[in-house]
């Protein structure tokens, strides 16, 4: 199913965007919110933003892996309910995942095990509202 | 006689630690994989890893910590 995701391309899957239309910013602003996220959060071991149609906005990697990735797993997650999620959150025993939409935007984290999930979540919604508010941003 | 108020206090506050860390300790002990879906309005929906939704989930949430690798130490 993730395979069939990753082949039918990945804007289907971020028009699910709960709230506001797509938001256009800057890359450099986005580069530099995932660095203060990665300051901020001693927990986070990669990050990703990425706007309304799926394509990254910053990323601590190969923009592209993080891109069909997180595709994989919002399109998992759409599947469970016909309402699109707004959070993702899964722990395993080699880290946890976090993934947000909001703002017209989405953000994608890895952290070490046991990260405070309440705390991961309000620094990635604070950052995308952040970003969304931008100039560049409708 | 009784207690000093500043013993008071300082015994309730190192309570009060003693029972988070033996919180903490016991949420790694037990703590197992989970993945947990919310909604609008605060709704969350747990997946188990032998259903399908929670199988995909874990599937992709391996993909991103493998390529988030380790957090390199300091």
């Amino acid at each position: 199913m993730i395979q069939e995701a990753r082949a039918s391309g990945t804007s289907a899957i971020f028009t699910h965007v709960p709230d506001e239309t797509s938001a256009r910013v800057p890359g450099d602003s986005a580069e530099s919110a995932l660095a203060f996220l990665a300051e901020m959060s001693p927990d986070l071991r990669g990050a990703a933003i990425l706007d309304g149609d799926g394509a990254v906005l910053a990323a601590s990697g190969e923009p592209e892996r993080w891109r069909d990735d997180a595709a994989a797993l919002f399109a998992a997650a759409d599947r469970a309910e016909a309402e699109s999620v707004e959070r993702v959150h899964v722990g395993t025993e080699q880290g946890e995942v976090f993934a947000l939409r909001h703002a017209g935007l989405a953000a994608v984290a890895v952290t070490e095990r046991f990260a405070l999930a309440s705390l991961t979540f309000f620094d990635m919604r604070m950052l995308l509202r952040d970003l969304a508010g931008r100039p560049g941003a409708p | 006689m009784p207690p000093k108020p500043h013993r008071v206090l300082l015994d309730r506050v190192s309570g009060y630690a003693d029972e988070a860390a033996a919180y903490m300790r016991r949420r790694r002990a037990f703590r197992r994989p989970f993945a947990r879906l919310y909604y609008g309005g605060g709704r969350g929906e747990d997946h188990a890893a032998d259903a399908e939704v929670g199988g995909e989930l874990f599937v992709a949430a391996g993909r991103l910590i493998e390529l988030a690798g380790q957090k390199p130490k300091s």
